[in-house]
């Protein structure tokens, strides 16, 4: 087929537009990666696009030396772990009964699923409750009130519907009993989805942050992405006046906003290893306001 | 004797009771999830009694329900508020703003893509343009400080050197630019995820339709117009039912309460504020638990109405609604 003279126009001007999209998107955070191997002093002095120019790994040094940092980094690995263990294993165990027919009351229990998707207490009573429930304050308030996600759950309810019931079926005809069922049938041919479900659950965890802002005031317990927004807002507050952007100290060069960009990286790093295998299954998920039977 | 009791045993055997038993094992599974839904779902949705009382959070919560009554009380200490008008523009704007600019967003970068005929470069946008999804506000706060800093961001050091400005923009304070930047922000995070399904629908288009077109003189953009757009109207109207469903919080891209809580500062704070940044504020910050429940559940209602009105003019256009 022919190129008119239009699909000539029509793909470059795509094609250029395009790369500016592909610019925007991922410039930012490759600055970001610029910034925090610069000079921290040396960056305040404007001119740093695409090259460390004074290179410096002293933002990193600081990052592992400060012990707030580091906290806070293994509070977030520490969440990250036990809340997707606990999650997805409830999640899973959830949907799966769900997702079976035969199972008296099903309609009714997947009715009180999608209630939850459009009604909730909001906020206050919800800090009401977690307060009565002795949660406040403990590292369990990152991962318990979380456990069962709604979205997940139906995401979950469809995918193991999707299981042939002749799979299940052979697993009674063994004489398994339901657990055994699960555990031998089931999770085995689900590996990949539950793989899937590990990484979303994986990254909502390592974001998420309003819980350590709010529910949580012991220093110890504050997670990454906690302690990122408590230095821009430091920053933030004083960067009218770039001097002030935050050098840490005379013998060192590194400033509040290098060290941040470093905090950054590192938490960007897990996140960008991941997300490209994270839109299966989800997508189609995203679109599903209900169960559709 | 013996009959009688083989014909309860065989009742027995047929009740539901009795098949509920058989299956408690499975019954089992779906009481583990029901417990946390139950608790932290359900729970708090009876804790709204709360707007309509005097409560004290050191009362526990026996004093949810041993506090003093109040009835509507701090539903119209709110809407007398002298700054409910403004709570009130700002988050409508904010919402509508996101609806008119977030919403076509990610329909034209699907049909970008799509016409993208060469396939690594496809992928290779396809793929960037949905990683800002997966960081958190946090981050994008972040990277958005880095570039649009009043002293050191990016942009306003390109704007210098290029002369354009002589002084820089403080673009994450001044309050006139807050939804400028709001708005941009969340298509910059949000418009390569939603591309994805509209992408998936664009690849479900019957590739004969696209033939005959070109076979009747139709032309690149005749095509895009008179084929793809049509083809994925079902895809557009879904996430325009959802994005109506969820106005209130921003549409699809849903983030009005993050934005305006990690953006808003005191100087922005005129533009910034929405109604549930100032319930949270109320609530978390001053300890007037009774008054940011009653501020927060009027947003819930309107919310829960919208969600209503959008699926039933939904079932109308499309036959089919969320629920």
């Amino acid at each position: 087929m022919k190129k008119t003279r239009e699909d000539y126009i029509v793909d470059t001007v795509n094609y250029i537009l395009l790369t500016i999209v592909a610019f925007i998107t991922l410039y930012p955070f490759y600055y970001i990666v610029v910034c925090s191997f610069n000079d921290g002093v040396d960056l305040m002095r404007g001119g740093v696009y695409f090259w460390p120019r004074k290179f410096s790994i002293a933002s990193y040094k600081q990052f592992i030396q400060d012990s707030s940092w580091i906290n806070a980094f293994f509070m977030s690995v520490a969440r990250t772990v036990v809340g997707t263990l606990i999650s997805v294993t409830v999640t899973c165990i959830f949907s799966y009964g769900l997702s079976r027919k035969k199972l008296m009351f099903r309609k009714y229990y997947i009715l009180a699923v999608v209630i939850t998707m459009y009604f909730s207490g909001g906020l206050i009573p919800y800090y009401v409750l977690l307060r009565n429930l002795g949660l406040l304050n403990t590292f369990w308030v990152y991962i318990i009130p979380g456990t069962v996600n709604t979205f997940f759950t139906i995401t979950g309810i469809n995918f193991f519907s999707s299981i042939p019931e002749s799979i299940i079926e052979s697993g009674y005809m063994d004489g398994a009993k339901e657990l055994q069922v699960f555990w031998r049938i089931i999770v085995p041919v689900s590996l990949p989805f539950i793989a899937t479900l590990s990484l979303f659950v994986a990254v909502g965890h390592w974001n998420s942050w309003l819980d350590s802002a709010y529910y949580v005031r012991d220093r110890r317990l504050h997670t990454l992405a906690y302690k990122m927004m408590t230095t821009l807002n430091k920053i933030m507050a004083s960067s009218s006046d770039a001097n002030t952007a935050g050098q840490i100290s005379t013998a060192n060069t590194t400033t509040n906003f290098t060290v941040q960009a470093t905090a950054m990286v590192i938490s960007m790093v897990p996140i960008m290893c991941v997300y490209p295998f994270l839109q299966k299954y989800f997508v189609q998920g995203l679109m599903l306001g209900s169960v559709k039977e | 004797m013996k009959s009688y009791i083989s014909v309860n045993q065989k009742n027995f055997r047929r009740s539901n009771l009795y098949k509920f038993i058989k299956q408690l094992d499975l019954q089992m599974f779906a009481f583990i999830g029901l417990a946390f839904l139950i608790v932290f779902s359900y729970l708090p949705m009876f804790g709204i009694i709360i707007a309509f009382k005097e409560y004290k959070i050191s009362s526990g919560v026996s004093g949810i329900f041993s506090s003093k009554f109040v009835g509507l009380k701090y539903f119209v200490e709110f809407c007398t508020d002298y700054r409910f008008g403004e709570l009130v523009r700002n988050t409508l704007v904010l919402s509508t703003l996101k609806l008119v600019f977030a919403f076509p967003a990610p329909i034209i970068l699907a049909i970008m893509i799509s016409e993208a005929g060469n396939s690594f470069f496809k992928r290779l946008v396809q793929t960037a343009s949905y990683l800002p999804n997966f960081i958190s506000w946090i981050l994008v706060y972040g990277i958005s400080t880095a570039l649009f800093s009043e002293s050191f961001g990016v942009v306003n050091q390109v704007l210098k050197n290029l002369g354009i400005i002589e002084k820089g923009i403080p673009f994450l304070t001044r309050p006139d630019l807050f939804w400028v930047m709001a708005v941009v922000l969340s298509i910059w995070k949000s418009s390569g995820w939603w591309a994805i399904i509209f992408l998936a629908a664009i690849s479900n288009i019957d590739p004969n339709l696209y033939e005959a077109a070109i076979c009747d003189g139709a032309g690149r953009l005749k095509r895009i117009w008179y084929i793809t757009l049509p083809g994925i109207k079902g895809a557009i109207i879904t996430v325009l039912i959802l994005s109506l469903g969820s106005f209130l919080g921003g549409g699809m891209v849903g983030s009005n309460f993050e934005q305006s809580f990690l953006m808003g500062n005191n100087v922005n704070n005129s533009t910034s504020e929405i109604i549930q940044t100032y319930a949270f504020k109320m609530g978390m910050a001053q300890g007037r638990f009774s008054y940011a429940t009653a501020v927060d559940l009027m947003q819930s209602v309107i919310s829960i109405t919208l969600i209503f009105i959008s699926n039933a003019v939904a079932k109308k256009i499309t036959g089919e609604g969320l629920f």
